[in-house]
Order: C-alpha cells, then structure tokens, then sequence
C-alpha cells in the first residue's frame, strides 16, 4: 500500500468524467454501426476504478487524521479562490458509498436500458453525476460545493429529459431544473453574504467562525434561512418537493441514484454547515419545521399514490425531512448516519421496484398483485429494503431512528420524537401497502405472466439488499453504532411497536387483504388530497407562476407599447410633421410670396421691438 | 411737405403692390404689381434724398439703378411668361402650381 493512494483521492471525481468524455463516441450520431453498449461498459469500468480507489483510500485514512489538499483556483485582487480537498473517513466512506451505488446502478442500467439506444447519453450523465458527487463529497468549501450543486441541477435537466419525446418529461425535467435553481439561488445569497461575515467558505474555518461568531440576530436568521433553502429544494422539501415527483418520469436506474444519493447532496451540504445555522435558533427552528412537515406530508402523500415509483419518490422528501429535523436539532452525526442507512435502504428498495416494472410494464399499484410466489428475490430485496429504511431493530434504519429520538428526547423536544414516531409509523404502513399491493393477492391482468428479469438486474439488486441487511455489521465492526449502553431503551422499544404498528396494520389492510376495499376507509376528499400532492401543482401555477407570468406579461406590454411606443412616437411625430407640412408647399407664386412678406414683416416687428414706442410716439404727435 | 407724408404713400403704394401680387392670377398683372412695389422704392429713394441728403443725391443715383434694373427684370419676366405661356397655354397663376408637395 503506497502512503501516496489517500492523496491522490483527488483522482476520484476525475475517472468519471473521463468515463463521460469517452462515451460521447458511441452517441448515435458518431458511432453508427457498433450500437451503443460499449458506453455502458466503459462507464462500468471507470467507476470500478473509482470504487477500488476509494475502498483503498478509505482504509488508509481510516483511523487517521483527515489530510487536506489546496489546489488554487482563480486569484484576483482581494479574492483568492482555492479548492480544499478533505480526505478523511467520513468523505472517503461518502466516495464508497457513492461509487458503490454507482457502480450498481449502472451494471443495473445494463440489463434496464436493454432495448434502448440512448445509452452514450445515458451513461455520460450518471457519469457526470457520479463525479459530481464525488467531488462536493471531497470539496470543503461552501463556494464550490455551490458550484457543484449547480452543475448537478443541470445534470438533473439532462437525465430527467432523458427521453425528451414524451411531454411529461420535458416538463417534469423543466420543473426539476426550476424548483431546483431556485434553490440554489437563494442557496447564493447565502453563500454571498457569508463572505463578509466569516472570510472563508470553507466548512472547517467556518465551524471555528461560528463558534466565536457575534453577529446580529436578524442577519444570522437570514443567512440561515437563505442557506437553508438551497438544501430545501434539492432534498425535495416542501414547498419545493413537486420536482422529484415529476422527475420520477425519468429512467429508472437513474432514479436509483437520484434517490438514494443525489437529494442527499442537500443534506450534505446541510450537515457540513449545521455549525453556521446553530448561530440562529430560529434558523434552526424553520429548519425542523420544514422538516417535520415534509417528513408527516410525504408520509401521508406516499400512502396515497398508486404509482410505485411516486411512492418511494414521496418517501424520500419524507427521509431527506427526517435528516432536516436531525440537523435543526444539532444532531449531524444522527443525520449522517440516517443519509447512510437511508441511501442504502432506498437503493435497494427501487431497484426491486425497477425490477417490477421492467417486465409487468404498468407502474400502477392497483393493477399488480400476486407476485411473491414468481418473484421471491424482488420480494425479497424489497422486503429488505423496507425493513432496512424503517425502525426494525438489528437493521440500520432502527440504529440511526434511535439515535435521533434518543437526542431529540434528552433535548426534551418531545414533539419531534412524536413527529418521527409517527412518520416512522406511515412509513411502514406505506411500504407493507406497497408490499402487500405488488406481491400479496391475487393475480392482475398485468401481472399473469412475470419472470425474474436478468440476472444484470437482479445482481445489483441482490447486492443492495445483502449491503442493507449487512450495514449494522458493519457499523458495527467500524465502531460507528451508537453505544447500546447509554441509548434509551424506551425510545428503542417506542421506535420498534411505532414500526411494527404500522408494518401490521398495512399488512393487515393490503397483505392479509381483510377489508375489501381499504380505499373507503378515508373520506374520498382526504384521500384526493393526499393523492394529488396537497394540490401542489396547482398552488405553484396559481402562485408563483401566476405572478411571474402576469409580471412578465406586463413587462413585456410596457416595453413592447410604452418603451417601443415612445421611440416609435418620436419616429412617426416626424413622419407625421414633414407629412402634414408638406402642404405648405402649395406650389402657387402667390402663397409663396406672401409667406416672404409675412417673414420679412414678423422680423421687421422682432427687429424694431424696442423701437416701437418711439414710431407709436412719433405718429401719435404727427 | 413732410418726408413721412412722402413714405406713407410709398408705403400705401407698396402695400396695394403686395396686395396685387398676391391676389391677382394674371402673371402680367404680378408682374406689373411688381412695378409698383419697385416703384413705391423708388419713392422712398427720393423723399429720403430729397429731404435727408440734398447735397450728395444718393437715393436719386440709387433710383436710376432701380429703374434700369427693373426695366430689365421685367423684361425677363415678360420672357419667362412668354415660355411658360407657350408650353401651357394660359396665363393663370392658378394653373401653375405643379411643383407643390
């Protein structure tokens, strides 16, 4: 092992993006005969590199200080813009977790993306995402992993308007590039105004700003909220969450990454400036409030839907708000941790979905059923998803859940224990409806005839499950579980009947299938207004869209009559003058004549002004 | 005998000359109003050296000028009447307006 592996990380993000220039030869428009899998398989290898690299490097700096790296970026006067690099355990677990789930999601994009031929596109993008994230993971600064984040938005432009021939893509890509850059946005004037106050943007020094920091209230509860938002719209909180509903138009493997790691960019970038934010409690407290809300909204919501994808989708703005709730309340490694455990859980959980889909077609809950005796592994891996994301004891889900509770009940904050109980409890309830809807029942129409998909598919999915299942080990065997000695062992046993409760009473409703028809047990307005998403397309358009609509209008009438119209005037005023004066050419010798005398007398009179009197006088005395 | 009576009558002179011009549609009656306004100037010319340059008689030499030179405008004037009468065939002033706007 050469000491030299854990420096060169930096190599990391780079692999990829070779990966994504290398594709671009087999889009179809170059490589015309050879087809476009050769793509996929060099985009396979780079992130296998990067994968092995990061395993390597990660047990090198394990156990060590974290090594930094400065690579200087752009000096200009007063502003000197370097790249800190970080090379610690936690952003190295972070890289091998993200290569990992890449890795996966593209051996799975393989057998998904069989019978399509946009694969150069494809994989150049995931690729593009995948050294994306590699690289905010590693970057320490704010101002780049603004940058970052940027340019991750327009990837998601790109991957969500994959198939850009259908209209609910172009835009569900449109409203994921929009929900998004407005976030990001604000994101800016927080980073911004940061500068002024701290003089770095790198997350370290501005851990040790903020710990002697004295800055007025009001003006840390802005920077807190405008730091905030950014994270806000790409973990898909409310109110900015109905772009990953709609970005669920999107190929399925890439909805695997999206998921499970690139909403989890926010919550990155969120944890690392937990210090900044706990300047201003009410930051912090708009941070739980956000959400708590999303958490119970998004529960409730994904309960509702009949699209399996949509339901995942709605169950990670309710995670992504669990781990909103962890950081308002300080407690970043509990967020960390619920990133880890829910990035995995989630994987696996959509890539049983994927795999459902790939051959029954239809992504309507209410028209499968019956797949558990043809589809034990999906089943399987589903289960163990499942079971992984919600509070279930040994799994990771549970250990990460515990620990939050546990900090938020010694804060005595037992509102938010109350909170996450409950969307703990719809959370299971969601996933036993899912669970019970796709594999419990009897046969559909649709799902008579469905095999197991290709083992391309099945591996990664087999494999997510093993990792999701073997995460408390390994947490375990990395000391990084929380002692069991010091957690409280009622939160512990709450966590578990709240996840139980809910797990029985789905399984009851849609497992078991003891009511006929659970739809009736909700009044049908609740349910409609759960289904639709609280309305939220309709609150946008008649909101914001409505007003930035009208304002445009607006703008554009004022320009196009009263800006052009005034030009316009002095132009046609001319026209219109030489026009009308024209006749004063009246072509008779006459006219002509008397204008000359009317000339010659008007100056005569201006010429003799002041000697008027004096003629007056003279002519009155004669 | 005052040297304002003298000018008021040019001036009254003048003034039907103006008139003549702009109201008549004969060109000869424009051109003869044209005399008259040259020759109220004339009358001005005179009363002003008669009564304010005895000695040097100015106005009267500026007068001969006057009239030789308006001998000779209205000799061209008659001329161009002539030409423009043979390409229209009328006189009328009304008639000649072709180079309006």
């Amino acid at each position: 092992m050469t000491p030299s592996l854990a420096q060169s990380s930096w190599l990391i993000p780079l692999y990829p993006l070779v990966g994504t220039l290398l594709t671009i030869p087999w889009s179809p428009a170059f490589i015309r005969r050879t087809g476009p899998r050769p793509s996929g398989y060099v985009n396979i290898l780079a992130t296998f590199v990067a994968f092995v690299h990061s395993v390597l490097a990660l047990r090198e700096v394990w156990g060590q200080l974290p090594q930094y790296l400065e690579i200087p970026w752009l000096s200009v006067a007063g502003l000197e813009l370097t790249i800190p690099l970080e090379f610690s355990a936690m952003t190295l677990g972070a890289l091998v977790l993200v290569t990992g789930l890449n890795l996966l999601a593209q051996i799975y994009a393989v057998a998904y993306l069989e019978m399509d031929w946009g694969w150069a596109r494809f994989y150049a993008l995931m690729a593009l995402f995948e050294g994306g994230l590699c690289a905010l993971v590693l970057c320490d600064s704010l101002f780049f992993a603004y940058m970052i984040l940027e340019i991750l938005t327009l990837g998601t432009y790109l991957l969500v308007g994959f198939w850009y021939n259908q209209s609910l893509v172009v835009t569900g890509a449109r409203d994921a590039f929009l929900t998004k850059r407005v976030g990001d946005l604000v994101l800016l004037m927080g980073v911004l105004a940061l500068y002024p106050l701290a003089g770095t943007w790198n997350f370290k020094e501005l851990a040790q700003w903020a710990q002697t920091a004295q800055i007025d209230p009001t003006l840390a509860t802005l920077l807190g909220i405008g730091l905030v938002a950014g994270p806000m719209s790409k973990c898909a909180q409310f109110p900015l969450h109905l772009w990953l509903d709609e970005a669920m138009e999107g190929a399925l493997p890439s909805t695997i990454l999206r998921n499970s790691v690139v909403v989890a960019t926010g919550a990155w970038v969120l944890v690392k400036l937990e210090p900044v934010l706990a300047l201003s409690p009410t930051a912090c407290a708009f941070t739980i409030a956000i959400g708590a809300i999303t958490a119970l909204g998004g529960s409730l919501i994904s309960i509702a839907q009949i699209d399996i994808k949509r339901v995942l989708s709605y169950l990670s703005s309710a995670y992504m708000g669990l781990v909103f709730v962890a950081v308002g309340a300080h407690q970043t490694h509990a967020a960390l941790l619920l990133v880890l455990v829910y990035a995995l859980a989630m994987a696996a959980l959509l890539m049983g979905a994927g795999s459902i889909i790939s051959n029954i077609i239809t992504q309507d809950l209410t028209q499968m059923g019956g797949l558990w005796s043809r589809r034990p592994v999906t089943g399987l891996s589903f289960l163990a998803g499942a079971a992984g994301m919600v509070a279930l004891p040994p799994l990771g889900g549970f250990w990460a859940l515990l620990q939050l509770t546990d900090g938020l009940w010694s804060n005595n904050q037992a509102v938010l224990v109350g909170i996450v109980l409950t969307v703990n409890w719809l959370s299971a309830f969601s996933l036993a409806r899912v669970f019970g809807l796709i594999f419990a029942g009897s046969k559909q129409q649709m799902t008579v005839r469905a095999p197991e998909p290709l083992w391309l598919l099945v591996l990664p999915m087999t494999l997510c499950a093993g990792f999701t299942l073997h995460l408390p080990m390994v947490l375990q065997a990395l000391d990084m579980l929380p002692a069991w000695d010091l957690l409280n062992k009622d939160m512990a046993l709450l966590l578990t009947w709240s996840s139980v409760l809910g797990a029985a009473l789905g399984s009851v409703l849609y497992v078991g299938r003891m009511v006929k028809d659970p739809t009736k047990l909700v009044q049908s307005r609740v349910q409609n207004l759960l289904a639709y998403d609280f309305y939220t397309p309709r609150i946008y358009r008649n909101t914001i869209v409505l007003g930035v609509a009208t304002l445009s209008r607006l703008t554009d009438w004022l320009d196009r009559y009263l800006v052009d119209g005034l030009v316009n005037f002095v132009g046609l005023a001319s026209l219109f003058g030489g026009e009308t004066l024209k006749y004063g050419n009246s072509g008779r010798f006459s006219f002509y004549g008397l204008t000359i005398l009317s000339g010659v007398v008007l100056i005569g009179l201006f010429m003799s002004w002041h000697y008027l009197p004096l003629i007056m006088r003279t002519f009155v005395t004669f | 005998m005052h040297l304002e009576y003298f000018l008021l009558i040019a001036a009254a002179l003048f003034c039907i000359g103006i008139y003549g011009l702009v109201t008549s549609r004969n060109v000869i009656r424009v051109l003869m109003s044209i005399e008259l306004m040259l020759n109220a100037v004339n009358l001005n010319l005179m009363a002003f050296s008669n009564y304010l340059d005895p000695a040097n008689v100015t106005g009267q030499v500026f007068s001969v000028f006057v009239i030789t030179i308006a001998a000779a405008e209205a000799a061209v004037g008659l001329a161009i009447v002539l030409s423009i009468y043979r390409n229209r065939d009328t006189v009328d002033m009304e008639q000649f307006n072709l180079l309006k706007w």
